[in-house]
This record gives structure tokens, C-alpha cells and sequence, in this order.
């Protein structure tokens, strides 16, 4: 009865439209009010759940690409990418795709990406015959690299969510090459298509302007390097790493390149509260959802469900990638990771699947569903961007899901890919 | 009037929070520069990092529940008649509401217990912890049940957002 409490009340908030981290919240209260406990340690949780030391990289990492967005980073990377990708048959694709693997690869955010980049290539691409629905359709897609290439704060909130026994550092390796396998996979979709529709290639800038597009970028990339190997190193944790890359991002911008304004600074310092605020209320009412969820031994349960109807491996992987896709069709990511980590990950587990390889599936399949209607962030916020009607792109966006699909495939699959980089590490 | 009154009420809430974060980034760069560099780390950071995310997040989170901006699946409200759709919207803010009155009682009591255990490093009370989510609780409970009494009391010319693109 307690379950059904808890599901009940949590499915009713998301069907009538509530904010899902209070459905989360009032859900656990009723269900702790059911079972006899006082309903305060759903905010006794609640504030535990945020008080978490290695929680402290989200803000880090969300101020770090804020930064870099409005400090003029981003645009100096877009412009080392045109330099060495923009020469290729559907040009400024290949270079909205590379900026998003170097931007993306630093900010950790899709969203930001899109915001970032897609401001800046989608009206030069349209400019340059490319047809709106392609132009908006590489930006979406090629965002979610930024998921899964680190630093990435979704993979925080994975390691929070399985429980804290996932390293960071493992996390960190673990999403380059499947991230690097994504926009190789949208790169050649995107020159299929720039074949059929003859987009053309941008003059190759010379060796000169290259070196020096590269000049201009490396300061600011090296925020990632910051982040990414102060962890590795071990020479910082992650919330460290975190802090001092985004300290690094501001004075950069703002001593060196000199194009961080004080309404740049502002803005970023309030998007960053705006979207810390957003993702760990979420994290702060799943602590209590998820304590509860263990309670009533859903992982369990549900493993047994899925054991019943096969117990071949990669049947029972498709089952759970089916499931995360729809999910995340309808709702957003941080909040499907911290929903359905304790509930799969003792399933793939039991399935011998390393925590890691799971976590960058997770990403991968849940950064795909930002690019899905009916609740698509990333499609929406591109649109908007792209100035386009939502049924324009979802016509011709089906080569780039299926792009996404190959690498989620080979990522469930193939452990290596995921593996393999940390496994030298170690 | 109530309304200009709430709207410097989550001014002041962003306010607090964006110095929070500015302070929280400063600190730690304090922290690697006084472990790295003076040989001396400054214990205090991490404790009252742990602190200020709090204020953070939950002023954050009450601001979010102002400029409902907060993360929802509003597709199936969405394809309901309108009338439901206002019912449901205005059911939301008062059940938030509800939701932050108990926010709010809970974390008074909370801030009681904790009265007497201090923080570690910074020797405060644990109550200031707590102070965190019973202002989000007061906040939210004004921020929603404001906006959800606005709206039953011009329920009639009342028109969801997703419907003002057809109006």
C-alpha cells in the first residue's frame, strides 16, 4: 500500500503537470506519513541530500560553461573548429559538430551547447544555403556529446545516484570515446546528407590562420584539461577541480581575452543559481524517493518483472534501453537519473555490466530523449534558435537519431568502449 | 501591491543566492591557493561550502517555484480542455502552497532540534542549515499560494500560457 502511495502520488503530480521534484517531495511525505514515520524527514533528507561534498562540482561545472558562454570562449572555439573541420564537404555541419565535442566536452550541458553554438552557426549556416530544419537538427543532436565527454555534471549526479561506490575520475574516462563515437556518427550522417543536398565546403583558411585560431582557443579549452585532470591527477577531488576551472574561466575571460562584461558576469552567476537550483532541488527530493523506492525493494522486484519475460542478457539490456527511451521522450534528465539509477543499475549489475559502462548508456540513452518530442528540451530550445516549427526538424532528424542509436547500441554492447580508457587509467 | 512586494522578495532570494555562489567560488579558490601554495588549508571552506549550497539551492528552488521555471511534464495537462487545464494549474499552486507550509513547519521544528549541535569548523548552530529549507518552505508557500489565489479570483478571463499563442 505504501508503494502504491508513493507511485500513485508521484504519477498523479507528473500527469497533471506539476514541478517534478515537489511531486517527488510530497510523494515521499505521504508515503513516510503512511508508514508511520513523521512526514519532517522528507526535509531532513532533502537537506542532507544537498549538503554532499562532491555535489558541490554542479555549481563548479554550471558556472564554468555559463562563463565560457558569455565570456566569449565558446566563439573562439567555434572559430578553431571551422579552421579545422570547415573545409569539409557540409562544412560548418562538420564544425558545429567539432565545436560542440570541444564546448560541449566543457560545459557539461546540452542546453548550454545548443545556446552557445547554436546562436552563433545556425544563422551563419542558413546564411549559407544549408536548409534550416539540417542546420537545427546537427546543433540538437551533436549537443548531447556534451553529456557524455567530461567534465559533465550529469555524470555527478549518476555517481550520487548509484550511491556514491562510482568513481568520477572512472566516469570522466569512460565518456570520451563513446563521446568521440557520437559525432563521429552525426559526422557521417551529416556529410551523407550535405552529399545529397550538395552543401558546400568552406575554402581550408590556410595552415597560418589554423595555428592561430588554435592560439586563440587553447587558453580557454584548457579550462576542461583543469577540470578534467585535476581529477584524473588526483591532485584535486572534483568539487576542487570544479571550482578552480571555473575561477580559471573567469579570469581568463576576463583578464586575458578581456571580453567578460560585468552584465556577462551577472548573467552568468544567475543562470548558474537558476540551473544549480533546478537540478539539485530535484537531487535534494530524490534522496527521500529513492531511500523509499529501496524500502519497498523496487530494484528488486522490478529485476525479477524483467527476469520473468527473459533472462538473455541483451534481450533484458534492449528492455531497459526501451524503457529509458521512453522515459526520457517524456521526461528530463536529471530526473530520470536519479529515478531510475537505484532502480536499473542492481539489474545491470546482476547482469555482470560494470556500474561505469551503465552510466555512460544511461547518459547517452537519456541525452537522446532531450532531442525527442512530446518533451524535448534541447529540440525545443534549437528550434527556437533556428526559428523553426518543431514538425520542420522532427522531418528530417531521423538520420541523426539513428546516428545516436548505433552508438547507444555499441555502447550497451561493447564494453570496451566505455571500459577501455579507464581500464589504462587503472 | 502583493505582487511588487513578492517580485522584491525573488529579487532578494537571487540576490542572496548569486552572492552565496560568488562567495562559495572565491572560497574555494582560497582553499587551493591556501593548501597549494601557503601550505595552509582553510578548514572552514569545505564546511561552509556545505552551507552556502544549501542557500543556494533552496532560495534557488523558491524562485524557480516563482518564475515556474522548476522541471515538469505538462503534456498531458496540455491536451486537456481548458477549464481543466486552469483547475489543474491552480490545484498545483495551492498544492504547492501546501507543500511549502509544511516546508516551513517542518523546518522550524528541525532548526529546534538542531539548535544545540554546532557545525563543525564553523561553530554555529546546525540551525542554520535548517534555516535553509524553512525559508524555501515560507517562500514557496507565498510564491504559490499567491499566484494560485490570482488566479481562482480572475478564474473566468484567466488564460494558461500554453493557450495565450492561440488567443
Amino acid at each position: 500500500m505504501g508503494l502504491a502511495i508513493l507511485l500513485g502520488t508521484f504519477g498523479l503530480g507528473i500527469i497533471i503537470g506539476a514541478p517534478v521534484a515537489f511531486a517527488m517531495g510530497i510523494a515521499a511525505a505521504a508515503a513516510f506519513f503512511y508508514e508511520g514515520f513523521p512526514a519532517l524527514i522528507t526535509f531532513q533528507r532533502a537537506t542532507a541530500g544537498v549538503s554532499v561534498f562532491s555535489l558541490l562540482a554542479i555549481p563548479f561545472f554550471v558556472f564554468a560553461g555559463e562563463i565560457m558562454l558569455h565570456g566569449g570562449i565558446a566563439k573562439r572555439l567555434v572559430r578553431l573548429a571551422s579552421a579545422l573541420v570547415g573545409h569539409l564537404k557540409g562544412g560548418l555541419a562538420m564544425v558545429n559538430i567539432f565545436s560542440s565535442m570541444l564546448f560541449g566536452g566543457i560545459s557539461g550541458s546540452a542546453v548550454a551547447d545548443i545556446s552557445a553554438l547554436g546562436s552563433l552557426l545556425v544563422p551563419v549556416m542558413k546564411e549559407r544555403g544549408y536548409r534550416p530544419d539540417f542546420a537545427v537538427n546537427v546543433t540538437v543532436t551533436s549537443s548531447i556529446a556534451g553529456i557524455v565527454i567530461p567534465p559533465s555534471h550529469n555524470m555527478i549526479i549518476f555517481a550520487v545516484a548509484a550511491g556514491g561506490g562510482i568513481s568520477v575520475s572512472k566516469l570522466f574516462l569512460a565518456g570520451v570515446v563513446p563521446g568521440i563515437l557520437m559525432c563521429v556518427s552525426l559526422a557521417i550522417a551529416a556529410w551523407i546528407i550535405s552529399i545529397r543536398h550538395n552543401y558546400p565546403a568552406e575554402p581550408f583558411p590556410g595552415w597560418r590562420v589554423v595555428g592561430q585560431a588554435a592560439m586563440d582557443a587553447i587558453p580557454g579549452f584548457f579550462t576542461a584539461v583543469i577540470i578534467v585532470g585535476g581529477t584524473l591527477s588526483g591532485v584535486f577531488t572534483v568539487t576542487e577541480s570544479g571550482a578552480f576551472g571555473a575561477l580559471y574561466a573567469v579570469l581568463l575571460t576576463l583578464f586575458y581575452y578581456r571580453s567578460l562584461s560585468l552584465d556577462g558576469f551577472t548573467r552568468a552567476v544567475v543562470g548558474t543559481v537558476r540551473t544549480t537550483a533546478m537540478v539539485m532541488i530535484l537531487i535534494a527530493f530524490a534522496s527521500s524517493f529513492a531511500y523509499l523506492l529501496a524500502l519497498y525493494q523496487v530494484p528488486a522486484k522490478l529485476s525479477d518483472l524483467l527476469l520473468t519475460i527473459s533472462e538473455n542478457p541483451i534481450i533484458i539490456l534492449l528492455m531497459i534501453n526501451v524503457i529509458l527511451l521512453i522515459l526520457g521522450m517524456i521526461m528530463d534528465m536529471a530526473a530520470l537519473i536519479l529515478i531510475c539509477t537505484p532502480i536499473f543499475l542492481p539489474i545491470a549489475k546482476n547482469l555482470g555490466m560494470d556500474p561505469t559502462q551503465f552510466g555512460i548508456m544511461m547518459l547517452i540513452n537519456l541525452g537522446l530523449g532531450l532531442c525527442t518530442p512530446p518533451v524535448g528540451t534541447c529540440l525545443f530550445v534549437g528550434c527556437a534558435v533556428g526559428k523553426i516549427k518543431l514538425e520542420q526538424a522532427l522531418k528530417s532528424i531521423w538520420p541523426f537519431y539513428l546516428a545516436i542509436l548505433a552508438a547507444l547500441i555499441l555502447v550497451t554492447y561493447v564494453p570496451g568502449i566505455s571500459l577501455w580508457l579507464p581500464s589504462l587509467y587503472e | 501591491m502583493i505582487d511588487t512586494f513578492l517580485e522584491w522578495l525573488r529579487r532578494a532570494c537571487l540576490f542572496a543566492a548569486s552572492a552565496a555562489l560568488v562567495f562559495l567560488v572565491i572560497s574555494f579558490g582560497w582553499l587551493v591557493f591556501g593548501r597549494y601554495v601557503l601550505n595552509a588549508t582553510p578548514t572552514w571552506v569545505e564546511q561552509s561550502a556545505l552551507l552556502l549550497i544549501c542557500y543556494i539551492v533552496f532560495l534557488g528552488a523558491a524562485v524557480g517555484v516563482r518564475e515556474e521555471t522548476h522541471i515538469g511534464v505538462t503534456l498531458f495537462r496540455d491536451v486537456m480542455p481548458s477549464t481543466i487545464q486552469k483547475v489543474l494549474i491552480i490545484f498545483i499552486d495551492f498544492a504547492l502552497a501546501a507543500f511549502g507550509a509544511a516546508m516551513l513547519t517542518a523546518g522550524i521544528m528541525l532548526m529546534q532540534f538542531g539548535w544545540d549541535t554546532k557545525l563543525p569548523m564553523l561553530n554555529i548552530p546546525e540551525s542554520f542549515r535548517t534555516l535553509a529549507i524553512t525559508s524555501c518552505g515560507g517562500l514557496i508557500f507565498l510564491f504559490a499560494g499567491a499566484r494560485g489565489l490570482s488566479r481562482l479570483l480572475r478564474f473566468k478571463s484567466y488564460v494558461p500560457e500554453i493557450l495565450q499563442e492561440d488567443v
